[in-house]
């Protein structure tokens, strides 16, 4: 999470062409992939073969945060702890594998694996197993706002009791043939990098990886000593209820204000919003529009930025991506950039932070996600005093 | 009439579900009432049809008229140096 926010805070894009074999032919080859990225450094080669590459990333992350949080899931703990992640798709690398050798390679038989792999659900059951954790467990799919509603819902499961204590996030690995191709059709990838909210911009470019957090109440938390990175405070979502691709504004804008209501919190509080701003030219359009209409005169003071503009859009991730990188800005009072921002649409007139990360108050801060077929979760995110 | 045209004109009106005689040369494509979701399945089956691929953001490939459409897509054609892998025309 460190090594992350210091490449979001120095504006540095993980976005760029990838020559990986498996993109040969495609008119898109722009991704933000996590290159360096050694499954063995992080597992025993015999635990290998039942986890796909967005599972791998789950733990990864998942062994951070408990580490980080100094949580131990013993006592019954584990019995009153809740794992809730997000996911789009799953394990799409082992889907794009297992087809290559049928439809492809003219093989017969598949990996024996493949199923326990692919499972959109395996991130969920491979954390339980790896922490005792023997509560409600399941992930939530909702396309790109999959890792906001798992943690919102994780959230709401806490604050209501039915937990004590939740692993949440989301996950996704992507970057395959099959992925890339349907995306490409859809025609809302940038061919070169991801501007969000630019007047040039040409659309998202797909990135990949995990984030996971612990959560507990806040009195739980302040009784053991925990370092609290910052307090989930409220959670909105709404659906559309319009079209399968494109947003509707008062859908977007309906999440922003249930999440500010929820959080008991006038507009103008808000200091920082880590957008969704995919890059696409409705997204943002809608998006500052929204941001408009809820915060009124106060959207003009506030800073918007998009990170996406670095660690790519990682479909069910991104919110856990982007939740990372607002925790960071919390701590860090500082609010990351947009990179890659050349001039402003004229429909985009808010302060994105262009290029240069920007210190600054952070007392509170919402993450949006909105989600192909109008599937909309916002979170407010509090300063710890 | 080209084979192209008419073929373009066979995409056009299935996959946006438009009367084909809408399509005119001159029909301006913003007046025709094409969602993007459609916009994209006629692209699609247009460049699998001829085994092209059409520029995302190509500032030479400005798409107003039913016309610039079949003229952009002849260009392409020509550029790729093949026939139409075939031709519906009748």
């Amino acid at each position: 999470m460190n090594e992350m926010w210091d490449a979001l805070a120095a504006g540095r894009s993980g976005i760029g062409p990838s020559d990986r074999p498996d993109f040969d032919g495609l008119q898109i080859k722009s991704v933000a992939a996590v290159e360096d990225f050694d499954p063995e450094a992080h597992f025993d080669a015999k635990d290998l073969p039942i986890l796909d590459r967005y599972t791998q990333f789950a733990l990864v992350a998942a062994r951070d945060a408990v580490a980080q949080s100094g949580l131990e899931f013993n006592d019954g703990l584990g019995a009153r702890t809740a794992v809730i992640t997000g996911a789009g798709s799953g394990g799409m690398t082992t889907v794009d594998a297992a087809y290559k050798r049928l439809y492809q390679d003219g093989k017969l038989r598949v990996f024996p694996l493949t199923v326990p792999r692919l499972m959109v659900s395996a991130a969920s059951s491979h954390i339980t197993m790896a922490f005792g954790i023997r509560g409600p467990a399941y992930t939530i799919s909702s396309a790109c706002s999959s890792a906001n509603h798992a943690i919102g819902e994780a959230f709401n499961m806490i604050r209501h009791g039915r937990v004590e204590a939740a692993i949440t996030g989301g996950a996704e690995a992507c970057l395959t043939r099959g992925t890339m191709g349907a995306w490409q059709s859809l025609r809302v990838m940038a061919t070169d990098t991801c501007r969000p909210f630019s007047v040039d911009r040409k659309g998202m470019v797909l990135g990949e990886g995990a984030g996971m957090f612990v959560l507990e109440t806040l009195e739980a938390a302040q009784a053991r000593g925990a370092d609290i990175l910052a307090e989930i405070v409220g959670f909105g979502m709404t659906s559309d209820a319009g079209d399968i691709v494109q947003p509707s504004l008062d859908g977007v804008c309906g999440a922003i204000s249930a999440a500010l209501d929820d959080a008991d919190l006038a507009p103008q509080t808000v200091d920082y919003v880590n957008a969704h701003g995919t890059g696409t030219d409705i997204n943002d359009v809608v998006e500052t529009a929204a941001l408009h209409r809820v915060l009124g005169d106060h959207a003009k003071s506030i800073a918007v930025s998009s990170t996406k503009s670095m660690h790519g859009h990682a479909l069910g991730g991104a919110g856990a991506l982007e939740l990372a990188a607002t925790l960071k800005a919390i701590e860090h009072q500082t609010a990351p950039p947009t990179a890659n921002f050349t001039n402003a649409d004229p429909k985009c007139d808010l302060d994105y932070v262009p290029n240069e990360a920007r210190a600054m108050t952070i007392d509170i801060a919402l993450s949006n996600s909105f989600a192909f077929g109008g599937l909309n979760a916002v979170l407010a995110i509090k300063r710890m005093n | 009439m080209s084979d192209v045209e008419a073929k373009i004109r066979d995409i056009i009106a299935k996959e946006a579900q438009i009367d084909a005689s809408k399509l005119t040369l001159d029909a301006k494509l913003a007046e025709l009432d094409i969602e993007s979701i459609d916009l994209v399945s006629i692209i699609y089956n247009i460049e699998e049809e001829y085994d092209i691929y059409i520029p995302q953001d190509d500032e030479q490939f400005k798409l107003e008229t039913f016309r610039d459409v079949v003229d952009g897509v002849n260009d392409l054609i020509t550029k790729k140096g093949a026939e139409p892998s075939s031709s519906a025309a009748s």
